[in-house]
């Protein structure tokens, strides 16, 4: 018989069903791992809720990192971000091949394999989303900030540095993990002193802000900015010359996050300008625009803005 | 590591300008009060309107600059100091396109349009009646940071007409990144035009505050140059890049002995040359861009369909619009000679000087060579797996990777990446082809033709040429007239009637 594994649709809640379905000795043939809600139930099969451990997380991503190398596990990692029914199923079985069946690194490499396929094609939208958010991603300067985010809002546990620890590379080829103290954050203050809030919205498929924090917080060191996705009511946070969190369960004031202050506008108006002098009339092509910039991205970019 | 980029700027700037003594600044004071005082300042026949608003110069300034055709932010991995804004990531990021579906990636802009030469190609001759203006090197900076600030740009593409002399241009380009690299402390991508005629010591200290570094060849040959470009000369125009090659050199030597020396132009440089203005082949185009390549290791060649925006006697007259598919053609030739390993001798020659119109230079290169194939994708290397058409270096890699675990088939192959629309008639499997295909060069063109790329109109002004058939189409025809026809030595006699 089947024993599934319901968990919930984060990495650490993956990488905890991954421990617990290995630690139940059921046989990995008979296991499998389903993330969120939304599944249609199995009959012939038992099922198990699984708590999220974010201590066994770590170690399953250590393991993984040790055993299967640096290339496989940010495959694994970004195709657990991903927005699919199936990605549980598919990372367990590439996990079951790298660490139980071929033990050995770059498994991730062997597209010939469905399941592996099937991870890194997973792995591969993920980090195509994500590029695409680093290029339209667009900041705003708010009017008024202080109210912005809503009182009471619940803090992730998970912090920058356990979501995507920050590898040096060691003289003998391995990795240690940086210590990730330093980039945890007290607690999030935003009063007057952060007048300047700059603000972005964006409506991704996959769990993608984890993927923009590193890349904006080295970008935009003393910038105070949000990125927040409305898809899944999520949102990225960095307080000027702080590290980055994502906050979970948030829901935003619409009025406040559509006031833009006087120099924001004075800019956007500069910006459509450029946008629109920089066309060549003599090669418009609307197609070749669309191919690269898909109109999905439009609604929240300062140039298509009505 | 940080604080010594940080110092760096600020470094740079210094010790080029001590090498020459304090004198040369003094020099350029000079020169720029001489100008003033023969012109009078701010007029060399020009109008000037002092009262435009930021809005407005932007916008005329934008539209002045559009013809450039660089706007890629790549070559250069610098991370953020923790301090101060910026940063750059050696694939670059394109940050929007615009409507001609051109990638937006910096900020580009002229710092004047106004300019002392009458080149017959360009929206900027001196004898056009536009307006003209000017930024402030304050203006740049704020519109650099602030749209930078907002996630717009990749940062900044400076490029200028050329007020009063190249010297005094060159100066005010290095004054706007002076004070944008070392004012503002902005670390984002700069790229910059070197302009020909201007002092190398300005070149050279404008180099180590920019990221790249351009001049443009303007036009394939030298003779094209001297009719369409009566005030440059291609001594001129290579004399700046040959310095900032060598200057390259010398720097990578010096990083060699202390890392914290300062960079010059770390994103290499690049150029661009129009196309379609003159009658140069592609076969000509190709072979210059190859010796660009080779001789002064460029990163970029960049093509630029002519587009008519002078009427003048001496430029072409293109009815069908500008010879886009020519360009796309170009730039494909040029991915195949920078990343697949192909010379230009392969894909051209003296007899067929020009690309097939009707097919890419990949394809139309292994109609030509069958011999060539089929490669085995199990066993072949990975310099023979990039010469297939539908295959790129990504997929290639892939192939190479993936077959140390096992075997490869068809599914697999067409999941990692592989165009088996096109591959197919190239490769085998074990030994096997996908299909039973007929290894001849007529049964595979008609195949790779039915697969449909999408041409632009262009290509349709071919119908004139049938002078005995209305119902002009390809199926009626056999593989070497469709070769001719694509190829047609006369390809290009339409883009250059005058």
């Amino acid at each position: 018989m089947r024993t599934i594994f319901q968990c919930e649709d984060s990495v650490d809640g993956i990488f905890t069903a991954v421990y617990e379905a290995w630690d139940s000795r059921l046989g990995l043939a008979n296991v499998t791992i389903q993330p969120g809600e939304g599944h249609t139930m199995s009959l012939f099969s038992s099922y198990c809720q699984v708590e999220t451990d974010h201590e066994k997380a770590a170690r399953v991503a250590e393991t993984i990192r040790r055993k299967m190398g640096w290339e496989d596990y940010q495959v694994i990692y970004q195709a657990a971000l991903a927005h699919d029914p199936e990605k549980g199923e598919a990372i367990f079985s590439t996990l079951v091949l790298g660490l139980a069946v071929l033990k050995q690194k770059n498994v991730t490499r062997k597209l010939q394999d469905p399941a592996v396929r099937k991870t890194f094609e997973l792995s591969r939208r993920v980090g195509n989303e994500a590029h695409r958010y680093k290029m339209f991603v667009r900041f705003r300067e708010l009017a008024g900030v202080e109210h912005n985010l809503k009182k009471g809002q619940q803090w992730a546990e998970r912090e920058a540095g356990d979501i995507l620890p920050v590898l040096d590379r060691e003289e003998d080829g391995g990795y240690k993990i940086a210590p990730t103290e330093d980039r945890r954050l007290e607690k999030l203050e935003l009063t007057e002193a952060h007048a300047s809030l700059m603000f972005s919205e964006i409506e991704p498929e996959n769990h993608i802000l984890a993927t923009l924090g590193e890349h904006f917080t080295d970008r935009f060191p003393q910038m105070n900015f949000a990125i927040y996705d409305r898809t899944h009511r999520e949102c990225l946070v960095h307080p000027a010359g702080k590290g980055w969190v994502v906050l979970e369960e948030v829901d935003l004031e619409e009025t406040l996050i559509r006031s833009y202050s006087r120099k924001e506008q004075e800019f956007a108006r500069l910006w459509k300008g450029f946008v629109k002098s920089i066309a060549i009339e003599e090669r418009i092509n609307p197609r070749c625009q669309m191919n690269f910039m898909p109109k999905k991205y439009w609604k929240h970019m300062t140039e298509h803005e009505v | 590591m940080e604080e010594h980029i940080a110092a760096q700027w600020n470094s740079a700037a210094n010790a080029t300008q001590q090498r020459r003594g304090s004198c040369a600044a003094g020099f350029f004071v000079l020169r720029r009060r001489k100008w003033g005082e023969v012109f009078g300042e701010g007029s060399a026949g020009m109008h000037i309107c002092q009262e435009l608003s930021l809005f407005e110069k932007l916008n005329i300034l934008t539209d002045a600059a559009k013809y450039d055709v660089a706007c890629t932010s790549s070559g250069v991995d610098r991370g953020g100091d923790g301090k101060h804004m910026g940063n750059c990531t050696a694939p670059g990021i394109c940050h929007s396109f615009s409507a001609d579906g051109r990638c937006i990636s910096l900020l580009k802009i002229l710092f004047t349009n106004e300019c002392i030469y009458n080149c017959h190609y360009c929206v900027n001759r001196c004898s056009n009646d536009v307006v003209r203006t000017s930024f402030t090197p304050e203006e740049v900076c704020t519109l650099t940071m602030e749209f930078y600030r907002r996630n717009m740009i990749e940062g900044l593409f400076l490029s200028s007409g050329i007020l009063y002399s190249p010297d005094y241009t060159m100066e005010q380009i290095y004054e706007t990144l002076y004070r944008l690299r070392v004012v503002c402390q902005f670390r984002g991508y700069i790229h910059v035009k070197a302009i020909p005629g201007a002092d190398p010591l300005l070149i050279e200290k404008t180099g180590f505050l920019a990221d790249r570094m351009s001049v443009n060849l303007e036009l394939p040959t030298a003779e094209g140059l001297k009719k369409l470009a009566p005030n440059k000369t291609r001594q001129k125009i290579l004399a700046p890049m040959r310095q900032v090659q060598k200057k390259l050199a010398e720097n990578k030597n010096e990083l060699m002995m202390y890392r914290q020396a300062p960079k010059f132009v770390p994103a290499g440089q690049s150029t661009q040359m129009i196309i379609g203005a003159t009658p140069e082949s592609d076969f000509q185009i190709i072979s210059v861009a190859e010796s660009l390549y080779q001789k002064f290791e460029l990163k970029r060649v960049f093509y630029s369909a002519f587009i008519s925006v002078n009427e003048d006697p001496l430029l072409p007259v293109l009815p069908g619009g500008p010879p886009l598919l020519r360009e796309h053609r170009l730039y494909q030739a040029d991915w195949l000679m920078r990343f697949y390993g192909f010379q230009a001798g392969e894909l051209l020659n003296e007899k067929h000087p020009n690309f097939n119109m009707l097919l890419d230079p990949k394809c139309d290169w292994a109609l030509a060579h069958l011999e060539e194939f089929p490669v085995e994708m199990n066993r072949a290397p990975y310099e023979k797996l990039l010469r297939v058409p539908g295959i790129g270096p990504k997929s290639a890699l892939r192939i190479v990777k993936a077959r140390k675990f096992g075997k490869l088939d068809y599914p697999s192959l067409k999941k990692m990446g592989v165009v088996l629309k096109r591959a197919v008639y190239f490769i085998t499997c074990e030994g096997r082809m996908m299909y039973p295909i007929k290894m001849e060069e007529d049964f595979i063109l008609r195949n790779l033709l039915n697969v449909k790329e999408r041409l632009p109109i262009e290509t349709q002004t071919y119908r004139q040429l049938s002078l005995f058939d209305d119902t002009f189409s390809v199926e009626g025809m056999n593989s070497s007239q469709l070769l001719q026809l694509g190829r047609g030595g006369d390809g290009y006699e339409n883009d250059l009637s005058v």
